[in-house]
């Protein structure tokens, strides 16, 4: 389950922030992580940090720090310096830390006009080293992107200035910190939803191309010491070319991609909107405040099935089994694991989903490059964890509800991305004294179901699709031969006229559903 | 979302783009076809007059069986419309029909700017203020709307 904290039931909730630090949150920094807080602002995010792991139900009331953040960010004054401390006090090295940045500015109160430009005033972008102070810079980035993206629209053009723009550009250089590059890619990414901003930023971008490769370009080719965070910045700079700041001369990466031997992928019809799919539909990446989930593109019914998933960034992701009656609800939060039809293992806050109930496990918090591996026994009906090799004990409760048509399937929180091995190469931990197939040597894919298209191209073409006059008008996909009785409307197919109760145009009761004959021609 | 883009919404979006409706724009988001970019203009002699107003509308897998998601982007003075920008609209809720659309959606928010209705209220302290003082409601509104809705 995604932590989602939009369930503020009322609006006259009233909460009392008159002492600085509330007796119960006095010892919570004890561990000394990084930097000692230095205000209540920043004391109540270290508490969201803590709480947030332990948030695992979406009916549960929200964390009292998260209610006291917003309450003082209804304010001016207050909203500025929740930023503030946001930015100062989310340490760098906590998996959920940009989730937590993306959760609060989602949830605080609308800034205007006025408060946006003292932000910037505040963080003197324009005199900002970016090469110094990492962290700081990475939650700038993080905190520009969520804004652009809470804002699309007029404000988010007044916030994109000239210096803001300088600013991230100037933090895409290839010899800056990798962390500060991707969230500095992110928020132009979020930046370009609006498209005068779009527009501005590929301006921007073609200006300093001079014949040597723009910014984003270099960045395809990143490469640095830390494996797994080159990886996400290669990523994110392949998504950002192919979909948002197009450059020309260069191919897209589904024309470039090479999937021979590839034959079971994540599926781009089966995904929820803002998931992220490489062109060889083995990785997935959401950098949105949504709980993002996805299927693959082949399910068994029978026999005993394995497949991996490397993990690139240790934040929460629940990767299991799902059927297709699974729902993904991301503005909700529920994925996989969040109803009877699907179970996973979340190996950041530890613990096994299924119903959206979680249970702890005993392996130890996951980390980039750890492997966590994925056993499907439906003959024995069971289900087999297991982390870098070791494994849990088996889960059972999975085929109480579901008996056929197993999918692999994840769901991922905000700035999450990990690679799937479905058995186009060998796996690394193979489980022992165990007889499985791979999905791969059985899944068959042409060579339409195997490109995976921009969006952009995806949605123009689909602007093309003919849609006849007579069809049904719920649907659009069937002819309208139905009439409803007793009051006679049309309009809809049998379809969805078997879905109705009421009629959808005058609200009366339906009786009765009689086919019409079609017409004369 | 099962197997691509529904043909309901393929239609819809065909036609708010051939024929769009005054006062209203809705423009789908390039990487997100269920999700729109919306500005409505804020409604002749209404306090929200000279104002645009940004709002988001997303269509959840289940539509047109159930309603779209509306939330306003634009602060504003609204006793329907509370300061996260959920707007209180019984179309919205249980008097859905499947037969309205997300032009009719559009409209009936725009209605509903030309009559807040503080009888039904979101924002209890905006209500409360349009019910006691309705002079003084309507002057804040108009502030907003300059403060908050007005480009430049």
């Amino acid at each position: 389950m995604g932590a989602c904290i939009c369930k503020q039931k009322s609006g006259n909730r009233r909460l009392n922030i008159t002492s600085t630090v509330p007796p119960s949150m006095e010892n919570s920094f004890a561990e000394g992580r990084i930097r000692v807080p230095n205000s209540r602002e920043s004391i109540l995010i270290l508490e969201t940090l803590k709480q947030i792991r332990l948030l695992v139900d979406n009916e549960q009331e929200p964390p009292r720090s998260i209610l006291m953040l917003h309450k003082i960010a209804d304010k001016e004054s207050g909203w500025l310096s929740v930023m503030m401390a946001l930015i100062s006090s989310v340490p760098a090295d906590d998996p959920l830390g940009p989730a937590v940045i993306s959760l609060l500015i989602d949830e605080c109160a609308l800034p205007t006009k006025a408060t946006i430009e003292k932000l910037c005033n505040r963080l003197k972008l324009n005199r900002l080293i970016v090469n110094k102070d990492p962290d700081k810079h990475r939650n700038i980035c993080i905190a520009l992107g969520c804004l652009a993206e809470k804002m699309a629209g007029p404000n988010s053009i007044h916030l994109l200035n000239n210096h803001v723009l300088n600013y991230l550009i100037e933090c895409l250089n290839i010899n800056n910190y990798p962390s500060v590059i991707l969230f500095a890619l992110i928020a132009l990414e979020k930046f370009a939803q609006t498209s005068e901003n779009k527009a501005n930023i590929i301006k921007y971008l073609e200006s300093l191309s001079n014949g040597h490769g723009a910014p984003i370009e270099k960045l395809e080719s990143f490469v640095n010491q830390n494996k797994y965070m080159e990886r996400q910045v290669r990523f994110c700079a392949n998504w950002s070319l192919d979909n948002l700041f197009p450059v020309e001369n260069r191919p897209y990466s589904y024309e470039k991609v090479n999937t021979n031997g590839i034959n079971v992928m994540l599926n781009a019809n089966d995904v929820s909107e803002y998931l992220k799919i490489s062109s060889d539909g083995l990785e997935a990446r959401c950098d949105a405040s949504s709980f993002e989930s996805v299927r693959c593109t082949f399910n068994v019914n029978s026999g005993c099935w394995y497949y991996e998933v490397t993990v690139v960034t240790s934040g929460v992701m629940q990767i299991g089994w799902a059927t297709k009656q699974s729902k993904f609800l991301n503005y909700e939060g529920y994925g996989i694991g969040d109803d009877e039809y699907s179970i996973s293992y979340d190996g950041c806050r530890q613990l096994i989903w299924y119903r959206a109930v979680a249970e702890n496990h005993l392996q130890p918090a996951w980390r980039p490059g750890d492997v966590l591996g994925l056993l499907l026994d439906v003959d024995n009906q069971r289900v087999v964890f297991s982390l870098n090799g070791v494994q849990l004990s088996p889960c059972k409760k999975l085929f109480s509800s579901a008996t056929s048509g197993f999918f692999a399937a994840a769901s991922f929180m905000s700035f999450q991305q990990c690679i799937f091995n479905f058995g186009s190469t060998p796996f690394k931990y193979p489980p022992p004294n165990c007889h499985f197939q791979n999905f791969n040597d059985f899944g068959v894919l042409s060579i339409d179901e195997k490109t995976i298209l921009p969006r952009k191209i995806k949605l123009a073409m689909l602007k093309e699709v003919d849609i006849k006059e007579d069809s049904c008008t719920i649907c659009f996909d069937r002819k309208a031969d139905t009439i409803l009785l007793p009051c006679r409307h049309t309009g809809f197919c049998s379809e969805c006229g078997k879905k109705l109760s009421i009629c959808p145009i005058c609200r009366g009761d339906i009786e009765e559903r009689e086919l019409l004959h079609s017409p004369e021609r | 979302m099962a197997g691509g883009l529904p043909r309901r919404i393929i239609k819809e979006t065909q036609r708010l783009m051939a024929e769009p409706v005054p006062g209203i724009k809705a423009v789908p988001d390039e990487g997100n076809a269920r999700y729109f970019h919306v500005i409505v203009e804020g409604p002749a002699e209404s306090p929200f007059e000279g104002g645009t107003f940004k709002l988001e509308l997303f269509l959840p897998e289940e539509y047109p069986m159930s309603a779209p998601k509306v939330r306003f982007m634009t602060k504003i003075y609204h006793p329907n419309i509370d300061k996260l920008g959920r707007i209180c609209l019984d179309i919205l809720k249980d008097k859905w029909s499947p037969a309205l659309q997300i032009r009719t959606v559009l409209l009936s928010i725009q209605a509903l700017l030309s009559a807040p209705n503080p009888d039904d209220p979101l924002e209890n302290d905006v209500a409360e203020q349009w019910k006691v003082n309705e002079a003084q409601a309507i002057a804040t509104a108009k502030q907003w709307t300059k403060m908050y809705a007005t480009r430049g």
